[in-house]
């Protein structure tokens, strides 16, 4: 079972959202130039040809797999029937319900809309990544208790969004937290218990 | 489901440009307007090539001279966040947060905002309209109710999605491109096409260019910005009407100010009613008025848009009465 | 673990209810130590760590994806489908249409005529015409992409208000009325003469779509002639039971299973063609087969709150007394018979004491999307206009619109035959501590038109409701297992949708044994492992279930003291089950803990059948319910932002106040997306086609367009005769009264009467400008 993000520094910031935050007027801070520039200057990459599986590595949850997808097959996709972390939900598959929300080097985006060729070199963190083997995380455990959901459909995606507000807000206002949740729809309408989920899980995330 | 299409993340800028010179190659950068795009089968597309890699297209810093310089590939969040855009450039950073959801401000890129393709539910949809290669814009006798209501030159009627981009015209803002035959500076305000000039086309962008910078230029002292949108529902919506403000004051007064539209027009619609209204006066409830009326005197609603004409002129009052208030 | 696991089961030192006698019923509840309390649901760990298992997480090996081909016009007849260049695409391993002899089938019959499964005649955009099965969805998508089908495109009709004209395409050979109903009692024309105030208006509510998060959609697997569908739905046993008749297969050759789904509100009380052509796809690859419905199918074919169109006259005196209501209502369930105008006079009929109403309900096919039941079928379509009518009327008069509403309070179901009375109605004290908890004439004195500060007016609304069914009703049947460790295993057939049914069952359960909720493992919604239930839906799971669950606990009680007795040696009278132990009421010293029955031991388990038992004769169990709302609106942009709601429900004995909140919660956020965000848009004048089937240009309410400030006010008390646990539905009535409440709100706050869904910026800032104009 994939442990902690290792990307995740113990005041909850990763690397990139610290350094964009500072605003440091350097252009090329993303993590994922880093990690291209690693030991590889300026190789271009092969085309990876349509209709066909070429290897893709991806970092997911602390660990890396590889696998042969398509040019064209999601991180969702290959995430679900690739590799098995059926916790991200297929809703929309275009990027406008948030049911496939992940981390991708700590801010929550759309797996739909991301391709799995993309998503190479970067970290990602899916709902499976936030527990600590069989015990739930912080976000997860509020959700619980909080009653945040009927469904439970767009339940991953609810949480890897507080999730990603949390690591770069700790202590959001009730403000911040609705537009924070702003990205995931939620048709049984449990809102008002997520806004109250999302509060309980930041102060679980700072030791109350 | 997207059709199928070859892949490629060059490292470098010429590299890129080098692979777009291929048969359908489409540029990717934070790939969420893009992807949309391929699920619908809006265009052909064999390639796509991300530019994600490129390094230099990361970032945003001061120039020597206070210009701000954004990375195209600066996400939208990180725009309107970052300090800088929030201390000299508030409309900016406003504008940027109030573009579609947090997710996709995570990931959505500046360059790739201003050069996202309409959303136009005929244009999305099944239909074979003008701007995909058609004969007919289904806009004009169908469900136009977010549509434009300037600017549609008798041919196509979509507004243009950006938030961002108005904000960028009143800042007036400079795009810099590269492409196979090097680089060139496009101020925003030109990088917009009308669709009389070429229906199927959004910018002016050459095949292989790519937007790789946003220059703002400094703002004049006593300037000050803002963005405000109306929309149908509070996240996750394009603008039904929606006013960028650039105005330099002196004291009170006007000097002069730069006032676009959004969801108003196929391009970023710079008032120029608004603007000689206000050029030179005091923002009281008479001008505020006044402007208002100007800047949909010109309008020419479709069949099911008239509300946009009330709703520009809301907003405009609104928001010219709160820049007044904090003047 | 320490020793003492052995008794983790039970909970020491609480009551539990008396066991009644073999062959007795169980007493109403009293005090209740678990049922009420607000519990976390008991799979909430699941589905919060990922583990739960929905459909579309189905993976089993050597699996296929399945992808539909629909037609892409609203009316079309179907030439020739050319699947050559199709079947031999990469990865391709199925594909049929409608002369593959295996697929040429019967979908269903009914007024309209007979409808095959791949049905040459579409009559809306989104019928399916071919299906393939492939090794990836993406290839199954290529294939049908590749399927050349030569259409003959047939004039259409897509506007309800259209399809009665005379030029008007026929959808059916038979022409377009699919139905035409009338309700009459008194003599409304005598009414309105008796009237001293008399107004008429014309109310629309748009169509919605249910889109649930999870697509509609199956995994379908064959095992020689068996087959198993685990399927996204409110019903396995509705699935089962299509599925077998359109395959003409055995029941008991069709297994569904649907232990979670992610969503349904109504559009997935049935099987759909979907199931049928995964099962068949299946069939022709010899592979399993996922087929789960793109996001913009399911707005097509999947199902819809049908668009109406309403008039509604009444009659008034001066003192607030209704005198008469003329009702008409033309509506269309789509290219079926589907229900259009279904239930949406029933609030007219029987929410408040009226001698003279009439309504007539036209029902029009038109080529678009079937309807099919959408949470509280009719009824918000129905409130909008009556509870908005309450309102002019409570002004026209000069009467407080509570107080209006206070004055026709019904006594008892004047809409069904014979008069029956309620087994409770708490509405009147809806109405009243509704507003008292809202703090209404406060509001209402300090908001409004009179309270105009600047161009933000803010307004209060309100409305009440009642939802016709509610009560629940036989058959079901529950078992309940507890083995000789004191866990206890809860069978049944009914689906949990998300409104907490396995949590609610458990906690009966619990009640009843004294045993920890957790301890329960439930096993529910598989046609071939649990027990016959109906589909969850029309807010009758838990008066429904629930008191079928309480029989069969009471039951395995039951069997436990009669095992007690033999061990005790005494008669099963003398003994009250405390949960671990069973004891003598005469001899304290008399007593035995559950686990050291030895009979228990022998036994392995105890079984505890449960049956739902009749509903009271002559009596109507229905919920009620008052919600009251606070809106502000900018007056130069139509932008309209809920404030806060209060709603008050009688909905009997509340189970679980956890999750009974989040559906009060969940109901008011649907009646704000009724109210304000979402309509299907067809492009009706030109192609007829569907134009915003996604959730950006068809929008729900997001986060930020519900109120975080909203009370949720449970009206008790139980219903003592409607079932054994006293509780009613919940599910329906908590999304009716919302949308109207929200336009009273409006109307408070502007003085403009806003009759027509939803109300978004494009259709106020549009009437606040005409008023302005009008000066």
């Amino acid at each position: 079972m994939p442990r902690k993000n290792p990307t995740t520094g113990p005041d909850g910031l990763t690397r990139r959202g610290f350094l964009t935050s500072m605003g440091t007027g350097a252009i090329g801070v993303a993590a994922s130039a880093d990690l291209f520039a690693a030991g590889k200057e300026a190789v271009d990459p092969q085309v990876m040809p349509a209709g066909r599986t070429s290897k893709v590595v991806l970092r997911i949850n602390g660990e890396t797999h590889v696998v042969l997808a398509e040019p064209r097959w999601t991180l969702l996709y290959v995430l679900r029937e690739v590799i098995g972390l059926t916790g991200a939900k297929p809703g929309c598959e275009r990027g406008e319900c948030g049911a496939c929300t992940v981390l991708i080097d700590g801010v929550a985006r759309y797996a739909c809309l991301t391709l799995a060729a993309e998503a190479q070199g970067s970290e990602v963190t899916t709902l499976e990544g936030l527990m600590d083997g069989e015990t739930l995380g912080p976000v997860q455990t509020a959700f619980a208790e909080a009653d945040a959901f009927q469904c439970g459909y767009c339940t991953p995606g609810q949480i890897m969004a507080v999730e990603g507000l949390l690591r770069t807000n700790p202590n959001p206002s009730a403000e911040e937290i609705r537009r924070g949740a702003s990205g995931n729809l939620c048709r049984c309408g449990a809102y008002k218990h997520i806004f109250e989920a999302a509060h309980r899980a930041a102060e679980l995330k700072r030791g109350k | 489901m997207f059709p199928d299409f070859d892949y490629v993340r060059p490292q470098s800028l010429q590299a890129a440009i080098t692979h777009l010179a291929d048969e359908a190659a489409v540029v990717h950068a934070g790939g969420t307007d893009l992807l949309g795009c391929l699920r619908e089968h809006i265009f052909a597309v064999k390639k796509v090539v991300s530019i994600s890699a490129v390094k230099e297209l990361h970032g945003i810093d001061e120039a020597a001279d206070g210009a701000l310089r954004i990375g195209a590939l600066t996400t939208i969040r990180t725009v309107a966040e970052h300090p800088l855009v929030r201390r000299r450039f508030s409309g900016l950073a406003q504008s940027a947060s109030e573009v579609a959801s947090p997710q996709l401000r995570n990931q959505g890129t500046i360059g790739g905002n201003i050069c996202q393709k309409p959303r136009c539910w005929y244009y999305r949809g099944d239909f074979n309209c003008l701007r995909k290669g058609g004969g007919t814009c289904f806009a004009v006798d169908g469900e136009n109710q977010f549509h434009c209501i300037f600017g549609g030159g008798g041919t196509c009627f979509i507004v243009h999605p950006s938030d961002i981009a108005p904000c960028l015209v009143a800042l007036n803002a400079t795009a810099r491109v590269a492409g196979p035959s090097g680089v060139r500076e496009v101020p925003l305000e030109k990088f917009f096409m009308r669709p009389e000039v070429d229906v199927q086309h959004e910018t002016v962008l050459e095949p292989r260019e790519i937007v790789t910078q946003i220059l703002v230029p400094p703002p004049a002292a006593g300037t000050r910005s803002a963005y405000r949108k109306v929309r149908a529902r509070r996240s996750w919506d394009f603008a039904l009407a929606g006013v960028a403000l650039a105005l330099r004051f002196d004291g009170r007064r006007v000097v002069e100010g730069r006032v676009v539209l959004s969801g108003a027009a196929p391009v970023p619609w710079r008032s120029a009613e608004v603007e000689q209204t206000i050029r030179g006066k005091e923002l009281d409830s008479d001008v505020i008025a006044a402007a208002a009326k100007a800047a949909v005197a010109e309008a020419e609603p479709l069949g099911k848009n008239g509300y946009k004409i009330p709703l520009f002129q809301g907003v405009i009052e609104e928001e010219l009465a709160r820049m007044s208030a904090s003047a | 673990m320490a020793d003492e696991s052995k008794d983790i089961y039970f909970v020491q030192g609480i009551p539990v209810p008396d066991t009644p006698l073999p062959g007795k019923e169980p007493e109403a509840w009293q005090e209740t130590n678990v049922v009420g309390k607000r519990l976390p649901r008991v799979d909430a760990y699941e589905r919060v760590s990922g583990s739960a298992v929905y459909p579309s997480d189905v993976h089993l090996p050597n699996m296929l994806h399945g992808a539909i081909l629909r037609c892409p016009h609203p009316h079309a007849r179907v030439r020739n489908v050319d699947t050559s260049a199709a079947s031999r695409m990469p990865g391709v391993r199925a594909v049929i249409r409608g002369t593959t002899p295996e697929a040429d089938l019967v979908w269903k019959k009914d007024a309209a005529g007979e409808m095959r499964l791949f049905d040459p005649h579409c009559r809306f955009e989104g019928e399916e015409v071919a299906a393939v099965a492939a090794e990836t969805p993406y290839q199954a998508r290529d294939a049908i992409n590749a399927i050349r089908v030569d259409y003959e495109v047939l004039p259409f009709v897509a506007d309800e208000r259209r399809a009665l004209q005379a030029g008007s395409p026929p959808v059916h050979s038979k022409g377009n009325l699919s139905k035409s109903d009338t309700y009459e009692r008194g003599d409304v024309t005598r009414g309105f003469a008796a009237a001293e105030v008399v107004l008429e208006e014309s109310y629309r509510t748009e169509c919605e779509l249910h889109t649930p998060l999870e697509p509609h959609g199956c995994v379908a697997s064959w095992e020689g002639r068996s087959l198993t569908v685990w399927e996204s739905t409110q019903g396995v046993y509705a699935v089962q039971s299509r599925v077998a008749e359109v395959l003409k297969l055995p029941l008991a050759r069709v297994r569904v299973i649907g232990h979670y789904m992610g969503g349904g509100f109504g559009s997935k009380l049935e099987a759909g063609k979907y199931t049928v052509i995964a099962a068949l796809l299946a069939r022709q690859s010899a592979r399993p087969v996922k087929l789960l419905l793109t996001r913009e199918e399911t707005y097509l074919a999947v199902g819809n709150r049908p668009p109406c169109n309403m008039t509604l006259k009444a009659g008034v005196k001066r003192d607030g007394t209704l005198t008469a209501l003329e009702f008409t209502c033309l509506a269309t369930g789509g290219a079926s018979p589907a229900g259009g105008t279904s239930l949406v006079d029933w609030l007219i009929r029987d929410l408040y004491t009226c001698p003279n109403v009439r309504t007539t309900l036209t029902d029009v096919f038109t080529n678009a999307g079937p309807a099919r039941a959408f949470r509280a079928p009719g009824h918000p379509q129905g409130a909008w206009a009556l509870e908005q009518m309450m309102d002019a009327l409570a002004e026209a008069v000069g009467m407080d619109p509570v107080r209006l509403r206070l004055k026709n309070m019904a006594a008892f179901s004047q809409a069904r035959e014979g008069n029956p009375a309620y087994t409770s109605t708490g509405f009147r004290k809806c109405l009243e501590q509704g507003a008292a908890a809202f703090g209404w004439e406060k509001a209402r004195r300090e908001t409004g038109a009179q309270a105009a500060r600047g161009h933000m007016r803010r307004g209060v609304g309100m409305a009440g409701c009642l939802w016709v069914a509610g009560g629940g009703r036989p058959p079901s049947t529950v078992i309940v297992k507890l083995f000789s460790d004191g866990s206890v295993n809860l069978n049944m057939g009914a689906s949990d949708l998300g409104t907490g049914t396995k949590t609610v069952m458990a906690m009966v359960v619990a009640e009843e044994l004294g045993i920890k909720p957790e301890a329960i493992q439930i096993e529910n919604a598989d046609t071939g492992t649990t027990q016959y239930a109906t589909p969850s839906g029309g807010s009758k799971t838990v008066p429904t279930e629930a008191p079928a669950v309480r029989n069969a606990a009471v039951q395995v009680k039951q069997k436990l003291m009669e095992m007690a007795a033999a061990a005790l040696k005494t008669d099963v009278s003398e003994l009250a089950y405390q949960g671990r132990e069973i004891v003598s009421r005469r001899d304290a010293s008399k007593r035995i803990a559950v686990k050291d029955l030895d009979a228990l031991k022998r036994q392995g388990v105890v079984v505890g059948v449960g049956y739902r038992g009749p509903n009271p004769k002559n009596k109507v169990v229905n919920p009620f319910g008052a919600q009251f709302c606070e809106v502000e609106v900018n007056t130069k942009t139509g932008e309209l932002k809920i404030l806060r709601f209060v709603a008050a429900h009688d909905s009997g004995r509340v189970m679980n106040r956890l999750t009974y909140d989040n559906q009060v919660f969940g109901g008011i956020t649907m009646g704000i997306g009724l109210a304000m965000t979402e309509a299907r848009i067809l492009d009706a004048g030109q192609t007829g086609k569907m134009v915003n089937r996604n959730w950006h240009d068809y929008k729900l309410p997001t986060a930020l367009d519900v109120p975080a400030d909203i009370t949720s006010l449970p009206i008790g008390p139980a219903d003592a005769e409607a079932n054994n646990t006293g509780a009613k539905g919940l599910g329906e009535p908590v999304t009716i009264p919302t949308a109207a409440a929200v336009a009273n709100a409006v109307c408070h706050a502007t003085g403009l009467r806003i009759t027509q869904t939803p109300i978004n910026p494009l259709q106020l800032v549009q009437r606040l400008a005409e008023r302005r104009k009008e000066g």
